[in-house]
C-alpha cells in the first residue's frame, strides 16, 4: 500500500470527489495559485480550473457565507480555513446559517458543506492561533464534527464528509500534515460516527482524537513498559459520538482517561466523562480523568506551551492514577 | 426489636400477592439481598430478595394465601427473640390466613397499632401503644447500618461486585485512595471465600468504617545455602569477635575530580568511588600491615597478601568476591576487575575460589544513600571498612564554613588483633590517600 502524508490524503480525497461529482468545489485563502497554505490542494487549480478552485480574499465571514449559499443552491462546497482560529470570524455563518438552515426551512433547504482546516495548537503560534475549536462546534446541533489523526482516516472520512447532506466541520492538524500512513489505492469510505481502536488493551481505556492520538499511543507504549495494557480509542468523529465503542471498552477495563487538545471547562472531554459515568457507572473502578490543556490562554513561550499541551508523560501519570498504580 | 418483612410491591400494577414458596425456614440466618421467597404477582412469580438481615423468627404468611401489599409475611430478629411483640406493633399479626388484612395506610405505625390493639385481647391492649414506639425505631435501627455501608468508600464496580457476590463492603479493606474499596479488593475477597481473604484473614481491629484490618500469616522461606552461610558466619562474627568501630570523614572533592578526569581521558575506563576506596584501603594496608591481620588460636596471622573482599548485594543475600594483591593493581585494572566480579556475582557465576581467602573487606552502601554504617567483621579477617555515600555537606576549612563532597567510612575491627590506635592510623592514611588521590599513583 502506498504511504501518503496526511496532506496528500486530504488532497486525494478532494480530487477524487471533484472528479466524481462536478458539484464539488473548494474555496478559501490560498487554495488555488499557492496550492494551499499547507499544500492540501496541490495541483487542484491546474486540474479543475478557477471556477472550482476559488482563491478568496481574507474575509472568512464572506466566503463561508458564499459556501453556505452555494450549498443551499445545490452545490457541494468545501471551505478551507487557513486555520480554524480564523473560523471565529465566520462563527455566525456556521452557527446561525449552516447549522440551522435545514431546521428553519423545515427541510426545504439543506446545507451540504464541509468546513475544513488545521485546528488546535501547533508550535509557538501564540494564544490567538493555538486554539482547539472542538468543543465550540461539537456543541452545536445540526453540525457533524470530525477530527482525524491518520492519512487513512483523513481520506476516508473527508470523502464521507463531502458526500454527507449536512454541514460538516473537519479538523486537521498543522503539525501532523507531514505524517505518513498507508492509504489503499482503491476507493474507500469511512462512515462518520465510528471510533477506531488504535491499540487494543485490557487495563485502561484511553479515549482520544486528533493531535492527541500519537501522544496517547506513545503514552500507551510507556505504560506497556510498566505492565499496564492500555486500549487507545481514536474517536475520529466528535459529533455524532460513538458512545457504544467507548462504553464497550470501559465495561471491559473499568477505567478511563480522556486525552485531547482543548480546554477542560465544558470541553468534549467533559461530555465523554458524562457519558461514561452515566451509562457505565456500575463498571467504573476509578474516577475518569482528563488530560487536556490547562485552563489558560496558550502562551507563546515554548517551555510554557510544553507544560500546557498534554504530553505522553502526563497522560501516563493519569493512566497510572486510574489504575491505582 | 424484631423486623417485620412485608409483602413487597414487585410490579407497578401489583396490588396483592401470594407467597408461592418460602426459601427460608425459621431459625435461618438471612443476609440482605438473599432470596427469601417466591412471590406470585399479577404478572409473574418473582424472587424476593430480602431488604433486611437477621434470624428468621417466624414465617407469618402461609404459602398460597392472597395478601395485600404491605402485609407482614415474616419476622426477622435476634436469635430467641419473641416475634409477637413486633407483629402486634405492626398491626398485622393475625394475618396469614385467607382473610385479607387491612390495606396498609398512611397512618403512623403507632396509630395502626392502636387501632389494631383495640381489637386484640384486653391485656396487651394497654401496653401496645408504648411498645409501638420501638416498632417505629426498628427500621430506623436498620437504616444506620445500611447507610454505614453506603458511606464506605468504594468504586461503583466494587459496590456492584460485592452486591453480586453477597459480600458486605464492611468486610473488605479498601486498597484505593482514602481506603476506597476497588474492584481488585472485592475480587480478592471473593476468591478468599466468606470471611477469608486471599493471603489473609480478618483482624479483630477495625478501621474508621468498621472494616476489619487484614491479618496475614507468617510465611517461612526455606533458607538457601547462601542464607545459611550468612547466618552461620554472622553469628560466629557477633559471638566470637569483639568488635569496636572507628568512623572518619573524608573530603572527596579531589577524588571526584580525579575520577572524572580519569574516566574522560582513559578510554573504556569507568572508575567508581568504590574503586578509589578499595585502592586507597589496599594502599593503606600496605603501609599498615598490622591491620592486614586475623586471629587464630596459634596467634595473630599477619597476611602476606592484601586480598580485599568486596561485598556485593545479590538476589537473596550477598557475596564477597576477592580482589587479590589489590595494592599492586593499577586503578584501571582494579576498576575492570571490580566491575567484572560485581557483574558475575549478580549473575551468580562466581567460582567459590573467587569468594574465599580475603584478608580485609570493604562494604559500600553509598549507592543507597546511606551516610554511614558499621559492618560486621568477616571471620578470617581482622577488619571491614563500611563506606557511605559521597554527598555535598558542610565542612569547616580555615575557620570558614564551606560545602565539600564528604564521605564517611567506618572501620569495624577485631579487638583481639587490632587496637584502637592501629585502626586509627590506618584510617588516617586511608583519608589522606583519598584527599590527595595522586598519592595512589606514587610508588611505595
Amino acid at each position: 500500500m502506498p504511504e501518503l502524508q496526511i496532506r496528500q490524503a486530504i488532497r486525494d480525497a478532494i480530487k477524487e470527489e471533484m472528479e466524481r461529482d462536478d458539484r464539488v468545489f473548494i474555496l478559501g485563502e490560498e487554495v488555488g495559485h499557492y496550492n494551499g497554505a499547507y499544500k492540501c490542494t496541490e495541483g487542484l487549480l491546474d486540474q479543475f480550473g478557477e471556477k472550482r478552485v476559488v482563491d478568496t480574499p481574507i474575509v472568512e465571514t464572506g466566503f463561508s457565507g458564499v459556501g453556505i449559499g452555494a450549498a443551499m443552491c445545490g452545490l457541494r462546497p468545501i471551505v478551507e480555513f487557513m486555520t480554524f482560529n480564523f473560523s471565529a470570524v465566520a462563527f455566525d455563518q456556521i452557527l446561525n446559517n449552516a447549522a440551522k438552515i435545514h431546521h428553519m426551512t423545515n427541510g426545504q433547504f439543506s446545507c451540504p458543506i464541509v468546513f475544513r482546516g488545521p485546528n488546535a495548537a501547533a508550535h509557538m503560534l501564540g494564544s490567538t492561533h493555538s486554539q482547539a475549536f472542538d468543543a465550540f462546534y461539537a456543541h452545536i446541533p445540526g453540525l457533524k464534527v470530525i477530527s482525524v489523526a491518520t492519512a487513512y482516516d483523513a481520506k476516508g472520512l473527508l470523502k464521507s464528509a463531502i458526500r454527507d447532506p449536512n454541514p460538516v466541520i473537519f479538523f486537521e492538524s498543522e503539525v501532523m500534515y507531514a505524517q505518513r500512513g498507508e492509504v489503499p489505492d482503491e476507493e474507500y469510505l469511512i462512515p462518520i460516527g465510528e471510533a477506531d481502536i488504535k491499540r487494543s488493551g485490557a487495563d485502561v481505556t484511553l479515549i482520544t482524537w486528533g493531535q492527541s492520538v500519537p501522544t496517547s499511543l506513545e503514552a500507551a507504549k510507556l505504560a506497556a513498559e510498566k505492565d499496564l495494557d492500555v486500549e487507545v480509542i481514536d474517536l475520529r468523529t466528535l459529533r455524532p459520538l460513538d458512545e457504544a465503542a467507548i462504553i464497550e471498552s470501559v465495561k471491559k477495563t473499568n477505567r478511563a482517561v480522556v486525552a485531547y487538545h482543548g480546554w477542560p471547562y465544558g470541553g468534549v472531554g467533559a461530555e465523554i466523562v458524562d457519558r461514561i459515568q452515566r451509562v457505565a457507572f456500575d463498571w467504573l473502578d476509578a474516577p475518569v480523568l482528563r488530560e487536556c490543556y490547562e485552563d489558560l490562554n496558550m502562551p507563546y513561550a515554548e517551555n510554557l506551551e510544553n507544560i500546557i499541551i498534554p504530553s505522553a508523560e502526563r497522560i501516563l501519570s493519569a493512566l497510572e492514577k486510574v489504575s491505582y498504580r | 426489636m424484631a423486623t417485620i418483612v412485608e409483602l413487597p410491591r414487585l410490579s407497578d400494577t401489583m396490588e396483592e400477592g401470594v407467597v408461592a414458596a418460602w426459601r427460608i425456614a425459621v431459625g435461618d440466618k438471612v443476609k440482605r439481598g438473599q432470596v427469601i421467597a417466591e412471590i406470585e404477582t399479577d404478572k409473574a412469580t418473582m424472587e424476593f430478595e430480602s431488604f433486611d438481615a437477621g434470624v428468621v423468627l417466624k414465617l407469618v404468611a402461609d404459602t398460597g394465601a392472597v395478601l395485600p401489599i404491605g402485609a407482614p409475611i415474616a419476622v426477622f430478629g435476634k436469635e430467641g427473640e419473641d416475634p409477637s411483640e413486633a407483629l402486634a406493633a405492626h398491626g398485622g399479626g393475625a394475618s396469614g390466613g385467607d382473610k385479607p388484612a387491612a390495606p396498609r395506610d398512611e397512618r403512623a405505625p403507632a396509630e395502626v397499632a392502636k387501632a389494631e390493639s383495640a381489637e386484640a385481647a384486653p391485656a396487651p391492649a394497654k401496653a401496645a401503644p408504648e411498645k409501638a414506639a420501638p416498632a417505629k425505631a426498628a427500621p430506623a435501627k436498620a437504616a444506620p447500618q445500611s447507610s454505614a455501608d453506603e458511606r464506605i468508600p468504594a468504586s461503583p464496580i466494587a459496590r456492584r461486585l460485592a452486591r453480586e457476590s453477597g459480600l458486605s463492603l464492611s468486610q473488605i479493606q479498601g486498597s484505593g485512595p482514602h481506603g476506597r474499596v476497588v474492584k481488585a479488593d472485592v475480587e480478592a475477597a471473593a476468591a478468599g471465600g466468606s470471611g477469608q481473604l486471599a493471603g489473609g484473614s480478618f483482624s479483630s481491629e477495625t478501621d474508621v468504617f468498621g472494616r476489619p484490618y487484614i491479618s496475614r500469616e507468617d510465611q517461612i522461606a526455606a533458607p538457601t545455602l547462601m542464607r545459611r552461610t550468612i547466618a552461620k558466619r554472622m553469628v560466629q562474627s557477633q559471638q566470637q569477635i569483639p568488635h569496636f568501630y572507628l568512623t572518619i570523614e573524608v573530603e572527596m572533592n579531589a577524588a571526584a575530580k580525579l575520577r572524572s578526569e580519569l574516566n574522560a581521558s582513559v578510554d573504556g575506563t569507568k572508575v567508581s568511588f568504590n574503586d578509589l576506596v578499595i585502592a586507597a584501603a589496599a594502599a593503606a594496608l600496605r603501609k599498615h600491615p598490622e591491620c592486614n591481620v586475623s586471629w587464630s588460636e596459634e596467634g595473630a596471622v599477619m597476611h602476606g597478601d592484601i586480598d580485599i573482599g568486596m561485598a556485593v548485594a545479590v538476589e537473596g543475600g550477598l557475596v564477597v568476591p576477592v580482589i587479590r594483591n589489590a595494592e599492586q593493581k593499577s586503578l584501571v585494572a582494579l576498576s575492570r576487575e571490580t566491575r567484572n566480579l560485581g557483574k558475575r556475582a549478580k549473575d551468580k557465576k562466581l567460582d567459590p575460589k573467587e569468594m574465599t581467602g580475603s584478608s580485609f573487606s570493604v562494604s559500600n552502601l553509598g549507592m543507597f544513600g546511606i551516610d554511614e554504617f558499621a559492618a560486621m567483621v568477616n571471620p578470617g579477617e581482622g577488619a571491614i571498612l563500611a563506606v557511605g555515600a559521597v554527598a555535598d555537606g558542610p565542612a569547616v576549612r580555615e575557620g570558614e564554613l564551606v560545602i565539600r563532597k564528604l564521605m564517611r567510612a567506618t572501620l569495624s575491627c577485631d579487638h583481639r588483633v587490632i587496637d584502637g590506635a592501629m585502626g586509627a592510623k590506618f584510617l588516617a592514611t586511608f583519608k589522606a590517600l583519598l584527599e590527595q588521590p595522586m598519592r595512589l599513583f606514587a610508588a611505595g
